[in-house]
């Protein structure tokens, strides 16, 4: 009886205590906060505008936002290695081929750490899409790109926002020459030409400038260039992505096999020349098979020269002449031997250690599909195997990586050690060195540098580049100084008082009417306009919800009136975008057209006003809810 | 460039200590001083090695400390700072007029190297060498506190996070004077503001000091309140910098008190010859 009534009770208990259970174990849906990581104003001005710009914008929809700024090594660090964050607002360093794509969004790449696939982004369709890209030529890979493209506009893996114009102070009095080849790139630096005889022997103008220098100053052609970014002063390891920008100061110091043609421009037109490209091309002899295979290349032979495709049933196969005679910095040659080691390292440097391969965060995407490199016996030639699926076009990148010498960088291959503290695995030295002094076999070689006051460079006499019979742009100037200027404005005095030659990183866009006005009343100015090379975007890491929702992107994305910022804090001086690549590559349906073709700003165009109500109605659309205060609920976490 | 700025700097500021002391020290002061030199310096030296020694590991460790700072630091830019603090830089600088910007630049280079060299030369000229004694202990201290803070707290400074807001007064209007100051300055070094701190130690030190100086006194307190404020005019520290900055002079300057006179160096030394 007893017995009956304690069961009973404890049912009736059990079942009450597991309604209970079942209540209280329920997750409700929380205010959405997230961070937007970006640069401060003395690394990246226009970038912690735009951040505010969209933490305001999130804000006004009911997202909780905030910020955080990070120095440069550290911004790329979070988002690059560690993946710690939510958004980040920043430039991506594109290419003017939609080549790089395929490591920026393939899924293989997300949880690697580097250039590669930083979003975390996964989906199927783009890994089609981008396989595609990266296996066809010719009108089958335009095809390829445009799906691409395609792909992307609907899924938004992150934002494109705007690609800035570039801009440079030059000074004209002392060298000529600027601009034939992009300021931006090492080859805008080669074949300057001298002004007049007696500018080099004269110095340069009150000469207080070059504050640590004696009086030998007066008899080299040194270059002097201004530039905002501290980090070449502190660290030239190419492989580097937190240090590296676009890499213009290590492409000075290393050579690659190929060169951009857009960045070689008017040697295209040139005679000689023209019948090294042909050399390169026709290789094979011009039947119709290497036509297909060299159609899409757009590579101009540096190191290298000349370079053949073949293609067989189980690869594809590039064969590249090495050029007679190179040598590294310190004397020692360059061989097909340093080559093979190049790309080995790169693809893992740790050189195939225990444990999990480390590969060079610049170069992922430049030799994806590469299975194999062999040197020839004599040394001068090197072959490198591709996948059987490569198409020539994406495979080509591999032509353009830094060749290093395997006997500086062969014992980086070690883990990173730091007594006492757990190093995470996969870091190499290779990874965390700042390679000074920098040996490369590049047209200068390095001299000199004080952390965050100059890095300079002397020219390397015997670079291939000067040799008789080459018509490539060699260097000219027997030194160049790069001055650490951490400010656009103050860079441009320096120029402006003959204290500098050129300002090397491009002007901040508040002072580009200044300096456009500067540059008119002044004879000895000039301001280069380059095109752009980089584009500001908005990440997210995809790896968390929300922002692993497509949608969910798609609506932030519909939220930034590009129009407007580039008006308001760009003044002008940049091209909104939609799409990550040149417009070249961007089909019909989606180019830029007054307002946004993939992603229509839900407000009034080209005033930054968003429509609330319309944005609220568009985040319900896609799944999300309103609280009774008016505040974005989501589920977060994984 | 530097170079120039800093003959610039050096002639202004020389000028305007000859003309302070003619008007603040005096003639029988400075008679007194040519006859008492020695005493004098002899009781500020072993002051003076500390400060040199601490001056000098600063100069070394300003390279390293950020690298410390962003393994082990605080980053403090967005919360607390801007959060609590909100918009108070932009009204600010909303009263900013050209003679204001002319007037507080010139005030955050001239006036401040002023500010921080005269009272040595002031105290100096006393027969107590007390207030030059306890100055040095205060510039020390400063120096020593303000590093630790910078160990552990990383932030930007207004111009930093709103450049179009707040204009970088200082560097757009007179780019020359960023060659002078990155020399000295990180920019993640802003909490708290040293600037601050050094001019308040001189202000809290000229007032302890007014019945001797009264006329510097209300100087001081003027030049040290303009520097203060020249900081947050020119978007280079939030007020929280400002007030930190003024709390870390108080500190050194209470320390100060309390420290100097405690120990002699040359007491120590006569002990030890008169042992053996």
């Amino acid at each position: 009886m007893l017995t009956t009534a304690g069961l009973g009770v404890t049912i009736g208990t059990a079942g009450c205590v597991r309604e209970v259970r079942n209540a209280v174990n329920r997750d409700g849906r929380d205010r959405l906060s997230l961070t937007i990581t970006t640069l401060p104003a003395d690394g990246d001005r226009e970038s912690i505008q735009l951040a505010r710009t969209v933490r305001d914008t999130l804000e006004a929809v009911g997202i909780d936002a905030s910020l955080a700024i990070l120095s440069h090594e550290e911004f790329l660090r979070a988002i690059l290695t560690n993946h710690e964050f939510d958004a980040y607002v920043g430039r991506y360093p594109g290419g003017s081929d939609p080549a790089y794509l395929y490591e920026t969004l393939h899924s293989q790449y997300a949880d690697e750490s580097g250039w590669q696939n930083p979003f975390g982004v996964t989906s199927l369709a783009l890994d089609d899409v981008l396989e595609r890209q990266r296996r066809a030529d010719g009108q089958q890979r335009r095809e390829a790109v445009e799906e691409t493209v395609e792909t992307f506009a609907a899924e938004q893996p992150f934002v494109p926002i705007c690609a800035p114009d570039e801009y440079r102070l030059v000074r004209t009095d002392r060298f000529d020459g600027w601009g034939e080849r992009h300021p931006g790139t090492a080859q805008g630096y080669l074949g300057l030409e001298m002004v007049g005889e007696s500018s080099d022997e004269e110095g340069d103008g009150d000469g207080d400038g070059d504050r640590d220098r004696d009086g030998d100053e007066d008899k080299v052609a040194r270059l002097r260039a201004a530039h905002t970014d501290p980090r070449p002063s502190q660290n030239l390891n190419p492989l580097s992505a937190e240090y590296r920008h676009r890499g213009l100061v290590t492409g000075l110091l290393y050579d690659s096999f190929a060169v951009d043609p857009d960045v070689i421009g008017p040697l295209e037109d040139g005679g000689n020349d023209g019948a090294n490209t042909r050399q390169a091309n026709d290789g094979n002899g011009g039947d119709d098979e290497a036509d297909e295979l060299t159609t899409g290349i757009d590579l101009h032979p540096w190191l290298a020269e000349s370079w053949e495709w073949e293609r067989n049933d189980d690869a594809l196969v590039l064969s590249v002449r090495l050029r007679d005679d190179v040598r590294f910095h310190d004397g020692e040659p360059l061989t097909a031997d340093d080559v093979e080691f190049t790309y080995r390292f790169l693809a893992d440097t740790t050189l195939g250690a225990d444990g999990i391969p480390a590969p060079s965060p610049r170069h992922r995407g430049a030799i994806a599909g590469l299975e194999a490199v062999e040197g020839s016996e004599d040394g001068h030639r090197v072959e490198l195997r591709f996948d059987a699926g490569s198409g020539t076009a994406a495979a080509a990148r591999a032509l353009t990586v830094p060749i290093l010498p395997k006997h500086v960088w062969r014992d980086r291959s070690t883990p990173a050690d730091v007594t006492g503290v757990r190093i995470a695995e996969g870091t190499t030295d290779a990874l965390v060195v700042d390679n000074v002094p920098a040996v490369g076999s590049g047209p200068f070689a390095f001299a000199d540098r004080t952390d965050r006051e100059h890095v300079t460079l002397e020219r390397s006499d015997d670079h291939f580049s000067v040799r008789p019979g080459l018509d490539l742009p060699e260097p000219t100037v027997s030194e160049v100084q790069i001055a650490i200027d951490p400010r656009s404005t103050s860079a441009i005095e320096l120029v402006a008082g003959d204290d500098a030659d050129v300002t090397t990183t491009t002007l901040e866009s508040y002072v580009i009417d200044d300096v456009l006005e500067i540059a008119d009343g002044n004879d000895d100015l000039e301001v280069l306009e380059s095109p752009p090379r980089t584009f500001y975007h908005l990440g997210f890491n995809a790896r968390t919800a929300p922002f692993t929702n497509p949608r969910f992107r798609r609506t932030v994305a519909r939220l930034i009136d590009k129009a407007w910022i580039v008006e308001d804090i760009f003044d002008g001086y940049a091209t909104p975008v939609s799409s990550p690549v040149a417009s070249e590559w961007v089909p019909d349906e989606l180019a830029w057209d007054d307002d946004d073709p993939a992603t229509p700003f839900l407000g009034t165009d080209g005033t930054g006003d968003i429509d609330i109500d319309a944005a609220r109605s568009a985040f319900e659309a896609a799944g999300f809810d309103y609280d009774a205060n008016g505040r974005l609920r989501t589920r977060e976490g994984n | 460039m530097l170079v120039r700025v800093l003959v610039q700097l050096t002639v202004v500021v020389a000028l305007s200590l000859l003309v302070s002391t003619a008007v603040f020290v005096g003639r029988y002061r400075l008679r007194d001083t040519r006859l008492e030199w020695r005493d004098r310096v002899r009781a500020a030296a072993p002051i003076t090695v500390v400060l040199a020694v601490v001056l000098l590991f600063n100069s070394v460790a300003r390279q390293t400390v950020p690298e410390l700072s962003w393994m082990i630091g605080y980053r403090w830019t967005e919360t607390p700072i801007y959060d609590l603090e909100g918009e108070f830089i932009l009204w600010l600088q909303a009263q900013a007029t050209p003679e204001l910007t002319a007037y507080f630049s010139f005030i955050y280079i001239y006036g401040y190297v002023f500010l921080l060299v005269f009272p040595l030369v002031a105290y100096f000229a006393l027969s107590n060498t007390r207030p030059l004694r306890e100055l040095l202990t205060a510039y020390t201290l400063n120096y020593a506190l303000g590093l630790l803070c910078y160990v552990f707290v990383i932030a930007y400074g207004p111009r930093n996070v709103m450049p179009e807001l707040v204009d970088a007064l200082l560097y757009d209007t007179y780019p020359q004077y960023q060659h002078l100051t990155r020399q000295v300055n990180r920019n993640t070094n802003v909490f708290p503001s040293l600037h601050t701190s050094l001019a308040a130690t001189v202000g809290f030190l000229a007032y302890r000091t007014r019945r001797v100086y009264p006329k510097w006194a209300v100087v001081a307190g003027f030049l040290s309140l303009s520097v203060a404020i020249s900081t947050m005019y020119l978007g280079i520290h939030w007020v929280i910098d400002v007030l930190a900055g003024i709390g870390l002079a108080f500190v050194s300057v209470f320390l100060a008190g309390h420290l100097v006179g405690q120990w002699s160096v040359w007491d120590w030394l006569e002990n030890r010859v008169s042992f053996r």
